[in-house]
């Protein structure tokens, strides 16, 4: 790990209206220290118009990447955060590719056309891929295996790749990779944690795996980390602690409704196709084989995680219970 | 699942119940509440009695099933549906202390008396320091794993649980994954095995891996080879000593007379076993049968005195693998020639 000499001066967000991108420009435009952010996306995001300017750049556009490069030499940017990916997979899966694969790739064109030395790119451990061969925690140099059903992880698998080779080529620049668990926490909502929400959970009959999460404060501080020190490489960022799926529900109070594999898979597939805001079907793989990250390097450069696995739970779970009150 | 303690929650309510005794206002529903409460430790301490005396009343405990622990662990498990309380502590591999704890009085009931372990050498094995042993492997259920774990707790050894590891195809199947994890089984690979050791938890391998469990019972007791020296290499690194360990009479458990590999991937699995009782009596055919066990530890290989560089002297490791499976299996010829029956 490189730690680099100055914290930068500019740092642009792609993708700033998402949950990450908009909290961590929150965190870094609090943060003084003469630090400008710069949010890029397609659209405004909904609060803190004001706090930093932002720019309209469409990633899918084949010209995205000029004017990026434009962009980041006018406001002499020095450091970028990619985190303009879906938050959950879309049934137009030609788009997904666009904006997550060749978005990342215009992306990386632009960096290097206006020399950006610093780079923090958005992952996710379920790239690993849920494998019952899988080791019981994987280190950030296990291959990324994917999943062959999911087209949106497939998608972020590539730009892994792009990203991988893209600082092969300058090895001066410092990119950071931070693969982060499922979030847990009061705010952040996917499909994820859509499925966790209700008071009745789907699980695989029979499969009972050891699940990991990662606070959404710790994740951020994590990306903040990242941006201002530099710690060039590739860390899952991950809690500590690893608990079983039915021990979750049953600290949350909530009731596990088990189903074959088989039954499972086809009435998700259904569920799915008729866009009810379901996950797809390979989504009930991820709780049904492991795919535990190891955290260690990630702690060592950014720190030990305030929550582990099962605050994180408890976070998110108390929250959901008080939102019922509202 | 989980162990709920009734003796605490009996004090609580005992206290209460002698709290209120202290405070009384004479209102009507308290004085219920009480009444209830003192009903209910009068049915309880009239259950705790009969216990008392089933428990005196039942063949002696010495050399026999101790029936009560059965009774118990079952109640634990299924008894308390209502108020399930939640298990104190789970390890980053999954084991749950409080089941294998709950498990216990079956295992020594296979133990003691399915398969009457004889278990010879334990004295002597390092203590309080992790070490690798590593066993011939028989059987298509990880009895074996399960056995010598077993044995190796009760030697007493050291704070941690032993782990043994388990063959990807079993972790497969669902319930066996998560009833095999609580119970100490890791998947057999050697990321696991290097986490284990350097979390100070000794392992018990089976280098033959699927060769081993799956050999037919014409060619029992013959130790295949051992992978590709994986577990030496593994000791090496880790600076543990290795234990060559034999397993007589797990071979008679679940002697598999054919394989049959037709129709066996619809299934999930390698092949479809025929012992003499599988599948001929359905699920009952599972049971694995009565034959006299014995578990020799052998003397241990110093392979924590050596330089950890050496694990990647590819001649050095393989000559300690063919080793190694020499000493398994003189011990187990050893072991063959003393036992004088499959049964006794």
């Amino acid at each position: 790990m490189t730690h680099g000499a100055h914290s930068p001066g500019c740092v642009a967000i792609t993708g700033v209206r998402s949950f990450l991108g908009q909290r961590l420009a929150e965190r870094l435009a609090t943060r003084g220290r003469g630090l400008r952010v710069l949010g890029i996306d397609l659209r405004r995001p909904w609060r803190l118009e004001r706090r930093f300017p932002f720019e309209r750049v469409d990633l899918t556009d084949p010209a995205a990447n000029a004017r990026l490069a434009e962009l980041f030499v006018r406001e002499r940017v020095e450091a970028v955060v990619h985190t303009a990916f879906r938050r959950d997979p879309t049934p137009d899966v030609e788009a997904d590719h666009e904006l997550e694969t060749i978005g990342t790739l215009q992306l990386l064109h632009a960096c290097a056309a206006a020399k950006i030395s610093r780079l923090v790119i958005a992952s996710s451990t379920m790239l690993y891929g849920p494998y019952p061969d899988n080791p019981q925690y994987l280190s950030e140099a296990h291959p990324l295996r994917g999943h062959s059903e999911a087209h949106c992880i497939a998608n972020r698998v590539e730009m892994e790749q792009l990203v991988a080779d893209w600082s092969r080529k300058r090895p001066d620049a410092e990119v950071t990779v931070l693969r982060s668990a499922w979030i847990m926490g009061p705010s952040f909502w996917d499909q994820v944690v859509r499925h966790f929400s209700g008071s009745f959970v789907a699980t695989v009959l029979g499969y009972d795996p050891l699940l990991q999460f990662v606070h959404e404060e710790d994740c951020l501080a994590a990306y903040e980390q990242a941006v201002l020190d530099g710690h060039s490489g590739v860390y899952n960022v991950v809690a500590p602690e690893a608990l079983p799926l039915s021990m979750l529900l049953r600290l949350a109070g909530k009731t596990a409704l088990p189903a074959p594999a088989p039954l499972l898979y086809r009435l998700q597939d259904l569920a799915s196709r008729a866009r009810t805001g379901d996950p797809p079907a390979a989504f009930y793989d991820y709780l049904r084989w492991l795919w535990l990250a190891d955290g260690e390097r990630g702690w060592n450069a950014f720190g030990e995680p305030i929550y582990s696995t099962r605050e994180a739970w408890i976070s998110f779970v108390s929250s959901r219970r008080m939102r019922q009150y509202r | 699942m989980i162990p709920h303690e009734p003796e605490n929650g009996d004090d609580d309510l005992d206290r209460m119940a002698a709290s209120e005794d202290l405070d009384v206002t004479g209102d009507a529903a308290e004085a219920r509440a009480r009444r209830r409460l003192e009903q209910g430790s009068v049915l309880r301490d009239a259950l705790d009695g009969l216990r008392e005396e089933l428990r005196s009343r039942l063949p002696s405990n010495e050399h026999g099933v101790d029936w009560m622990a059965l009774y118990e662990s079952l109640r634990r498990r299924f008894g308390s549906t209502g108020m399930r309380s939640l298990p104190a502590e789970i390890d980053e591999f999954g084991l749950d202390r409080a089941a294998l704890e709950n498990t216990r009085p079956w295992l020594d009931v296979l133990f003691d008396r399915w398969w009457r372990v004889e278990v010879s050498g334990a004295s002597e094995l390092p203590q309080g320091r992790p070490c690798l042993f590593v066993a011939n492997h028989s059987g298509l259920l990880p009895w074996d794993g399960l056995m010598v774990c077993h044995a190796l707790a009760r030697a007493h050894l050291g704070p941690e649980t032993p782990r043994f590891l388990v063959e990807d195809w079993l972790l497969r199947l669902p319930f066996a994954q998560s009833w095999l994890t609580s119970l100490g089984g890791v998947r057999a690979c050697r990321e696991n095995a290097e986490r284990l050791l350097r979390t100070r938890r000794s392992v018990v391998a089976f280098p033959e891996g699927a060769k081993g469990a799956t050999k037919v019972f014409r060619q029992r007791y013959r130790v295949q080879r051992f992978g590709r020296g994986g577990v030496v290499r593994t000791a090496i690194a880790a600076r543990v000593p290795l234990v060559p360990v034999a397993v007589v009479g797990a071979e008679e458990a679940h002697p598999l007379l054919f394989k049959v590999e037709a129709a066996a991937r619809s299934l999930g699995l390698p092949f479809v076993p025929v012992t003499p009782t599988f599948p001929w009596l359905g699920p009952l055919g599972l049971l694995p049968l009565p034959s006299k066990w014995w578990i020799g530890f052998g003397e241990p290989l110093r392979t924590d005195e050596l330089d950890p560089e050496a694990a990647d002297d590819e001649i050095l490791v393989w000559r300690l693998n063919e080793q190694l499976r020499a000493a398994v299996q003189s011990r187990l010829d050893e072991g063959l020639h003393e036992r004088s029956s499959v049964w006794s």
